[in-house]
């Protein structure tokens, strides 16, 4: 069982500028836990901070309670990390460059062969054999996801996991993140809503340097109800027809011809009512949220701390 | 997973067993495999393919013009034996190793903080100090790969020119473990260059031009005001071609005209293996205390 840690941990650069101020949280067990925040918010430089790329102007780090600082080796031995843009020597074959990250994790070659085997299974990786300089963008990203896979470490730090990746590549990944959360800890930094809302357990939302929020993912969303709908008809209508909706909504957006965006207070009672209006005007196929509401949550979030003197 | 804010609810779920089992590796097993992991990429790059070219290519117009206009017009004729010959066409190997380990070794470390090296091996549980020596390795196997084809090059032209039974090879066995060293030496200069800079290409220009122009230029002056350079590796290297040469003179007053000279000095053996040792102490130290230093702030 794995488990992450800072504990009032500060980075301040060179010139004043703080990238993180007094961060404090712990995580252990088994999971999914989203990072979120602009860019500049610290992220990155949280993870960097983990895995001991950056060293902390004050506070410490612990990955499974050892502080990188102190022993870099022992804190990553069970640890896989994504951090930035990774990058393989080009001049080698995908299967040396696993086999090297195996090697140094302590598997044997029986155990490198089938981390291997399941790794490229996991990713759909292209033939070991090709040369990592010939991948795309998008293979060279499964590659390094499969890098921080190989030996099955129980935490995974994983910056932007899925970009430079295609839609399709996006949601192979997504559904891994999902498999592999059930038994192992992972911490992933993110910008795509969607990828935490689906992935993650928990959701810590940081800006300029601070932690704004630390909360459940399912806490957070149900606080908020989502102020905008998309409705979806059966056949085209036309605004004329929308005139019923007028009085219950604020705003009403043509999205195509048979989808309608509608602004509204966002209570249970008021989404009743305009389901039924709608549903008097042609049969619904769809009623949906327009916006992620985790999405919406981080905005006030940022927009508060923003506001704030 | 549990939080550790007061409102945490989730229970911590059971332990999980790994996919497969996994060892704990030492130190030494960790450098081999960094330094087959560097070595294959060095050899499998084109630059080492091209420095390799480039040497065989110069030396071997080297020993073509020698054959080409003849043992007098080259002055091979004045020499005694093989290892005179060999001595001579040494004079610039030194030059021919810092080469290779500014290639080689000028942006070994910096890579790691300019390109997304860093961000793949720095997060390995592999000590910095164990990724460095092991880069140190596969950069010091691919730069004696560049002195042997040197050194095979001029033993073809000593055995051409003298015969191969000629050939002094315990001379030219030392002369290589001399040649080990300054490699070593030359590394740990450009090593410590690369730990300090972030660009590679600044790490590859910095050593060229602190050991060629800075070391090359200071020795010069220094000479020329008739003291010893024992300070410089560029003196030291003459420790290479000084184990063949049977005519060595530590020290030359050569007159300039009236009443000036211009004082040479040639490092003897026993002083340029310690100069080379010194260089290797104190850089190499240095290149892991910057290394291990180093944060990835790019």
């Amino acid at each position: 069982m794995g488990s992450f840690a800072v504990e009032g941990l500060t980075k301040e650069f060179r010139g004043g500028a703080f990238a993180l101020r007094d961060a404090s949280f712990r995580y252990d067990g088994t999971g999914a836990i989203g990072c979120l925040g602009p860019n500049g918010a610290g992220k990155t430089t949280t993870l960097k901070l983990l895995v001991g790329l950056l060293r902390p102007t004050r506070g410490h780090a612990f990955l499974n309670d050892v502080d990188p600082m102190r022993d870099r080796k022992a804190a990553l031995w069970d640890v896989g990390a994504v951090i930035e843009t990774p990058e393989p020597y080009p001049t080698l074959a995908i299967y040396d460059t696993l086999r090297t990250v195996g090697q140094t994790r302590g598997l044997s070659v029986d155990g490198i062969d089938q981390e291997i085997d399941r790794c490229h299974e996991l990713l759909d990786l292209p033939p070991l054999g090709r040369r990592v300089g010939a991948l795309s963008k998008g293979q060279r990203q499964r590659v390094v996801l499969a890098s921080a896979l190989m030996g099955d470490p129980s935490v995974l730090l994983l910056d932007e996991p899925t970009s430079g990746l295609d839609p399709a590549e996006r949601v192979l990944v997504r559904g891994l993140l999902g498999r592999l959360k059930r038994d192992h800890l992972l911490f992933i930094s993110s910008h795509q809503m969607l990828e935490v809302t689906e992935v993650c357990d928990e959701v810590i939302v940081l800006h300029r340097g601070q932690v704004l929020l630390k909360d459940r993912v399912d806490r957070v969303t149900g606080r908020l109800r989502s102020r905008e709908l998309v409705v979806e008809f059966d056949r085209p209508v036309d605004a004329a027809a929308l005139a019923p909706l007028a009085a219950l909504t604020s705003g009403i957006v043509p999205v195509a011809e048979r989808r309608w965006r509608l602004r509204f207070g966002g209570d249970d009672a008021a989404r009743v009512q305009l389901l039924a209006a709608c549903q008097a005007i042609a049969p619904v196929v769809q009623f949906a949220n327009a916006t992620l509401v985790l999405e919406e949550a981080y905005l006030d979030v940022i927009a508060s701390a923003t506001a704030a003197p | 997973m549990t939080e550790d804010s007061p409102d945490a609810t989730a229970s911590p779920a059971p332990g999980r067993a790994p996919t497969v089992p996994r060892r704990y590796v030492g130190e030494t097993s960790q450098w081999v495999t960094i330094t087959r992991h560097q070595l294959a990429h060095y050899l499998r790059s084109y630059r080492f393919l091209g420095l390799v070219g480039f040497v065989l290519l110069v030396s071997g117009l080297t020993l073509g013009f020698q054959l080409i206009a003849g043992v007098e017009a080259t002055r091979i004729a004045q020499l005694d034996k093989s290892s005179e010959y060999l001595s001579n066409f040494l004079a610039y190997i030194g030059l021919w190793i810092i080469l290779a380990a500014a290639f080689f070794g000028g942006d070994a470390l910096s890579v790691d903080f300019s390109t997304g090296t860093g961000y793949y091996m720095l997060v390995l549980p592999v000590r910095r100090a164990t990724l460095l020596a092991g880069r140190y390795a596969a950069a010091l196997v691919v730069t004696l790969g560049v002195v042997l084809v040197y050194y095979t090059v001029g033993l073809v032209g000593g055995s051409y020119f003298f015969g191969s039974a000629a050939v002094a090879w315990d001379s030219v066995a030392y002369s290589l473990a001399i040649a080990v060293l300054f490699s070593l030496a030359a590394l740990a200069v450009a090593f410590s260059i690369s730990a300090f800079f972030r660009s590679p290409a600044a790490g590859v220009l910095v050593t060229l031009l602190t050991i060629y122009v800075g070391f090359t230029t200071l020795q010069g002056v220094v000479e020329l005001a008739g003291f010893e350079p024992w300070f410089s590796l560029t003196y030291a290297a003459g420790a290479m071609p000084t184990v063949l040469d049977t005519d060595f003179v530590h020290f030359q007053r050569i007159p300039l005209g009236s009443d000036q000279y211009y004082t040479l000095w040639s490092a003897n053996i026993s002083e340029g293996v310690l100069i080379m040792a010194a260089y290797l102490v104190v850089f190499l130290l240095l290149s892991v205390w910057l290394y291990q230093r180093k944060e990835s702030t790019a």
